[in-house]
């Protein structure tokens, strides 16, 4: 099993101030496309992350939200 | 209701017990998006699995209990789980009869619109960003902005195939000036030299580009539409609404399937009249001076025969 692999890359490391302008695009487009609610729990570590987002979907379905999708023998 | 924690657990040690037993496999779609730190509202899972090893996963599906419940194939719709259709883009479909919701998990074999073999690159349980964004890239307008932040993603980890996954115009511009895109990716993505050259027109032909591939995906959805429908009522026939273990109905589904179902409509359709068939419905829709920046497409069928 290849796992935990990804293509080597050429490029040079991204340098602080890169890193930075990349967040900054990164958090602008989050809260752009997704609100800031949403951009929010996007930014959160791995588990708090998955936590937050365990508590949104638990919260929609406890008040009939149907997130189930049709079965139509094709996937988009 | 199974809270969704549960439920990630639950397909997390199914995809980690596959890898156990030899069969490459990794989750994709919603959940890899979350995980990869793009929350998306998603309580099914979407499973790529090698071909070959079609038969050890659905063997494996069948003898996984959640909650006491072994799982079956869902409704008639869903085609088998075999090497045969699997390789020609179908996709299978099963469920658990949790209460109040069913529990769902879609089984792909190809990753559609992947350029590159997913199997390549797999990221502990989860598919790489990279095959996650281009499955993304579906008719469906709630998937796009989850490909920009995947583009974004791969981009801060150094990775420069985000650029191939950037809708954002400012977004992409500021990709490009940073690192320049090789070769390959100028004429994977057509637009990039667009991003390069600071031209103007680069977010109409992003645009353009969003119509080509929500038609590629319409096209091919209808292909496989119109070839599932004497499958599922062949096995409509036969099912009916009886109860059988996944087994019995998997024999079903395989004596349906091969007298009525196409393994692969793509490939008898062509790839070519695919591509073709989607860039005559986007000139329709676009500029006639954008058609130049599309992508070919044809490089988006990787496996699928």
């Amino acid at each position: 099993m290849n796992n935990d692999v990804s293509p080597p890359s050429d490029l040079p490391p991204l340098t602080p101030a890169q890193k930075r302008q990349w967040r900054k695009i990164e958090w602008d487009f989050h809260v752009r496309a997704f609100g800031e609610e949403m951009a929010r729990i996007n930014f959160l570590p791995l588990k708090k992350r998955k936590a937050a987002v365990a508590e949104m979907i638990d919260h929609a379905r406890s008040k009939g939200v149907d997130l189930s999708r049709p079965a139509l023998g094709v996937t988009p | 209701m199974i809270p969704y924690a549960e439920l990630e657990k639950f397909f997390c040690d199914l995809v980690a017990k596959a890898q156990g037993r030899g069969i490459p496999c990794a989750i994709t779609s919603g959940m890899a998006c979350v995980h990869f730190g793009v929350a998306a509202t998603t309580k099914d899972c979407d499973v790529l699995c090698n071909v070959e090893k079609s038969d050890d996963f659905r063997e494996l599906i069948a003898e996984t209990k959640l909650r006491g419940l072994l799982p079956n194939y869902r409704g008639n719709i869903s085609p088998p789980l075999d090497a045969r259709w699997m390789r020609g883009g179908w996709t299978s479909h099963f469920t658990w009869k949790t209460a109040p919701e069913e529990s769902c998990l879609d089984i792909f074999g190809i990753a559609p619109r992947g350029s590159s073999a997913w199997e390549d690159e797999i990221f502990g349980l989860y598919a790489s960003r990279h095959t996650v964004a281009e499955m993304k890239r579906t008719n469906r307008d709630k998937d796009w902005p989850y490909i920009n932040a995947l583009g974004i993603k791969l981009l801060k980890a150094n990775d420069l195939r985000g650029c191939l996954h950037l809708y954002d115009a400012d977004a992409l511009s500021n990709a490009v000036a940073t690192n320049p895109p090789p070769s390959w990716m100028l004429e994977a993505r057509p637009s990039l030299r667009l991003a390069l050259a600071g031209d103007e027109r680069l977010a109409d032909a992003i645009h353009a580009e969003t119509v080509f591939w929500h038609r590629l995906d319409a096209c091919r959805i209808q292909l496989y539409e119109r070839a599932l429908r004497p499958y599922v009522s062949a096995v409509r026939k036969v099912i009916a609404r009886r109860a059988m273990p996944l087994a019995e109905s998997h024999e079903i589904r395989m004596q349906c399937a091969e007298r009525h179902l196409l393994p692969s409509p793509v490939a008898v359709h062509g790839f070519a009249q695919l591509v073709a068939d989607a860039r005559e419905v986007t000139s329709r829709r676009v500029h006639p001076d954008l058609m130049e920046w599309l992508p070919n497409g044809l490089s988006h069928f990787i496996g699928l025969s």
